[in-house]
């Protein structure tokens, strides 16, 4: 069986496993990297969201032979200790309950950032509204992306 | 509180600096002594470098606990936050409730842990007072330090050694809430640097040494069993190790989760299934059911007067059905658990709300004794009452112990997770009020049909008080009617059943305040003037075993409609609905809910709440407690499990839909002050968001809705 050869958070991985197997549990389950999250397995929830060659990417929809050759950035790997904007902005509104959807939410609003700095409420409701989150946090992560998207300030 | 004696028999020698698993002893900074660890009680332990290592009693599943319960030691202890680490407690001797739910963990542990910080700082300023030949009373305490006269300063890690020696107090002086300083600030969750970067741990990222993953294949019909199967198909699949029978199915163990998942479904497509007693149980035959009930016999909640006479000789009798579907809870983070059997005894990994429970059921089905039984409490992707079920847990370790060798961490998948939920059950309401010639309230009937969430629990025991438990919400009607009969009918279930955010209580206050709503527009009065009249200007009034203040009822009704603007012209196709209640008896709440419904597309703008729930610990975390219940309630309006066959129909966030953001109202929340005791606040805001939507769908449209969920054909 041949090796998959992935790009994970600047490093070059190569991974043992079935063309088939979705990228979120080669993260999780071979790579040992559990900050991406499995909520529903068909690319409805948004917990799973990784950054393939810069585009937010639903990594439970995503397979090991179709994330051969690319880059992928997780949720471990988005910044240096946390320094992202958005992580940072996600701090200052105190934004997570449980905290498990956060993650996803975290890669699809930094994603969105990078395409569109000062994003709209609209531009939020679009990528957000295919994020499912069960405690309420939904007001506090358009605070956030907009705290962000202003540097940092409120 | 724990007695010395009991707390060195628990711990074994204080001197080792080895308690309950946690590496007390540090190495000292420049200046500090070594020496040993001060640990009083269960709660805390101050380290010779003078960091705090506070236990927290109860489960993280995002109502904040790990951030509030230590800060309440944290605030009567006199510590810095920012020397603060913690560890979560384990079910044992020391601690025999950790279970949390029921909006409960900060008023049940508010004088416990309030006592142990207090009992604490009186031992290190003894100890301080002692060295420095001074009184007691001429010390403070400010930040891990104890000041004395002339300018004198100690670190709590200084005085650790001195002050374990000391007796403990008996009754520690407790602050006044005006004193304060970390209380009632919106300090930032704890955990919020993991979960930003990926390094918070749940329950499945547990990764043990030489650990192995496992899916279930389970009947879909509840009671059913594998007949017959063919486990090489399973094990055919790469990555696969084994195929065991466990109680609830068949366990694929493989070395990934996607192994495990790919095995299962080989094994699938061979089973033959004995489905059970319950392959014919569906949707439309249990409300039929249901309706039967209603007109049969029921359980007393609560008798005042003579409601049936009343009912029959009132100028206007009203009447009126409503329904609540079954519902499922989709914590995000779906069930699963890592069990690790070892010769001496077992050990567990789950996010789980019931510690306790779940380690003696878990010892209990591998022939174990709960103490040879250790349980981790990871944070929890969601609670909502799911993670109270032991079943997952159970199942995990039956898997581990049928499969031997190391750790299993059974995954279920979001499908595993709908179909074999603890659901919410159904439950069908027949209400009645009799108003005389002047439109006042003289006879209220409320019976309640379905299933009973507390004996599926106890695996079908009944609990004494029942009717009063499932009627909850209901009994407690806070008006004052003085013909009151509020009964329940129990109708089996045989899927399992469990508590789902705010219980009985949600369906129980939808009915009730939606159709006080009808009571009032039949008596040609408003609904927030009608409330007002028949709340009253009563103080206390005795309801069971609890006073409830009307007083305090009503200032939350005034204060969300005032703020709401209650009254005041809308924009056509708006409406404005309320409702309020006072949950368990303990939190009052009420909310008005501004909407629009337009080509069968109801809106949610708005929210607006006000809260009574006695003194608050954190202000931010309090309303994000109101903006989840909020949404929870929002959300239980547009979704609901059937049942077709013995199987639940719902399988995913297709199938099941839940509230998004562009669907989120603005949520405004106004807090009541108070010097009360900290009450709840978790649940409290589910059950008044329903009634409040559908009052104001009626408000906006002239539709009354009396069924959920809500559909645009009800709506068009």
């Amino acid at each position: 069986m041949p090796a998959f050869q992935i790009t994970v958070n600047g490093r070059r991985r190569s991974v043992d496993v079935d063309a088939d197997t979705p990228l979120l549990w080669v993260l999780r389950d071979t790579l040992g990297l559990t900050g991406t999250k499995f909520g529903c397995g068909r690319g409805i929830c948004g917990a799973c969201t990784v950054h393939q060659d810069g585009k937010a990417v639903r990594s439970c929809q995503v397979s090991a032979k179709e994330a051969a050759g690319s880059a992928i950035v997780t949720i471990e790997g988005l910044s240096k200790e946390g320094s992202h904007p958005v992580q940072r902005a996600w701090l200052e509104e105190d934004v997570a309950q449980c905290g498990y959807c956060q993650p996803g939410m975290i890669m699809t609003a930094s994603a969105l950032l990078a395409a569109h700095p000062r994003p709209t409420d609209g531009q939020i409701d679009e990528v957000i509204g295919d994020h499912i989150c069960r405690c309420g946090s939904y007001p506090r992560i358009r605070k956030a992306i907009h705290r962000a998207a202003n540097g940092g300030a409120k | 509180m724990t007695s010395r004696r009991d707390f060195l028999k628990v711990t074994g020698a204080a001197g080792a600096g080895l308690v309950l698993g946690l590496r007390l002893e540090a190495k000292p900074r420049p200046g500090e002594t070594t020496g040993r660890p001060f640990h009083p009680n269960a709660y805390l332990a101050i380290r010779p470098d003078g960091m705090a290592v506070l236990t927290v009693p109860k489960s993280e599943m995002g109502q904040g606990v790990r951030t509030s319960l230590p800060l309440v030691i944290a605030e009567e202890l006199d510590l810095d936050w920012s020397r603060v680490e913690l560890t979560q407690a384990m079910p044992g001797p020391e601690f025999r409730h950790l279970g949390t739910g029921g909006s409960t963990s900060v008023s049940t542990t508010w004088t416990t842990l309030r006592n142990a910080g207090a009992a604490a700082r009186e031992m290190l300023v003894g100890a301080a007072a002692k060295a420095w030949g001074v009184p007691p009373g001429q010390c403070r305490t400010e930040k891990g330090f104890v000041l004395g006269p002339g300018g004198r300063k100690s670190g709590y890690g200084e005085l650790a050694e001195a002050a374990a020696k000391l007796p403990l107090p008996k009754a520690p002086k407790l602050k006044a809430p005006s004193e304060f300083r970390l209380l009632g600030r919106p300090t930032r969750r704890v955990d919020g640097a993991k979960i930003v970067t990926g390094k918070a741990m749940y329950g499945l990222d547990v990764r043990r040494p030489g650990q192995r993953f496992a899916a279930v294949l389970r009947c879909p019909v509840a009671g059913g069993t594998p007949k017959a199967w063919d486990a090489g198909k399973a094990q055919a699949v790469r990555g696969v190790k084994a195929v065991v029978q466990v109680p609830s199915g068949l366990a694929v163990i493989a070395e990934s989760t996607w192994a495990a998942f790919k095995g299962r479904d080989a094994l699938a497509a061979t089973v033959t299934w004995d489905e059970g007693p319950n392959r014919d149980f569906n949707s439309k035959g249990h409300e039929d059911r249901m309706r039967t009930a209603l007109g049969g016999p029921a359980e007393a909640a609560r008798t005042t007067g003579a409601a049936a006479p009343a009912l029959a000789a009132s100028a206007r009798l009203v009447e009126a059905e409503y329904a609540f579907p079954f519902q499922a809870h989709t914590t995000m983070e779906p069930m699963n658990a890592t069990a690790h059997i070892r010769p001496d005894g077992a050990e567990l990994w789950m996010g789980t709300q019931g510690p306790n429970a779940a380690q003696e059921r878990a010892a209990a089905a591998v022939g174990l004794k709960p103490g040879a039984v250790a349980v981790n409490v990871t944070l929890l992707g969601g609670g909502f009452g799911r993670r109270s079920g032991t079943d997952f847990s159970t199942e995990a370790t039956e898997v581990a112990k049928a499969a031997g060798g190391g750790p299993i961490q059974v995954v279920w998948s979001r499908e595993d997770d709908l179909h074999h939920d603890q659901f919410h059950p159904a439950t069908l309401h027949r209400l009645k009020a009799g108003l005389d010639g002047q439109g006042g309230l003289a006879a209220w009937s409320h019976r309640i049909a379905g299933g009973a969430v507390l004996r599926s629990w106890l695996g079908g025991k009944k609990a004494p008080g029942q009717a009063e438990t499932e009627a909850n919400g209901a009994w407690d009607i806070p008006y004052d009617i003085p013909a009151l009969d509020i009964s329940y009918a129990e109708v089996e279930v045989p899927v399992a059943l469990g508590w789902w955010r705010a219980i009985e209580i949600v369906p129980n206050v939808f009915a009730r305040e939606c159709f006080l709503d009808e009571v009032a527009h039949a008596a040609g009065k408003d609904p927030l003037a009608y409330r007002l009249e028949l709340l009253g200007k009563r103080g206390k009034v005795k309801m069971g075993e609890e006073d409830v203040d009307i007083g305090r009822l009503r200032r939350v009704l005034e204060l969300a409609a005032a703020k709401a603007g209650w009254g005041q012209p809308l924009p056509k196709g708006r409406g404005l609905g309320l409702a309020c209640h006072a949950y368990d008896r303990r939190t009052y709440l009420a909310a008005v809910a501004e909407v629009s419904v337009a080509k069968g597309q109801l809106r949610v703008h708005r929210v607006v709440a006000a809260v009574d729930c006695g003194i608050v610990l954190n202000p931010d975390h309090l309303v994000g407690q109101v903006e989840g219940g909020v949404a929870w309630g929002v959300s239980a309006l547009f979704s609901q499990v059937t049942f077709e066959k013995g199987r639940a129909v719902q399988d995913n966030f297709d199938t099941f839909p839940v509230l998004r953001l562009p669907e989120m109202p603005q949520v405004e929340v106004h807090t009541v002050a108070s010097g009360e005791a900290p009450s709840g606040m978790g649940e409290p805001p589910v059950p008044v968001t329903l009634p409040a939507v559908l009052n104001a769908v009626f408000a906006a449209t002239g539709k009354r809705l009396r069924r959920l969920p809500v559909t645009s054909a009800d709506l068009a």
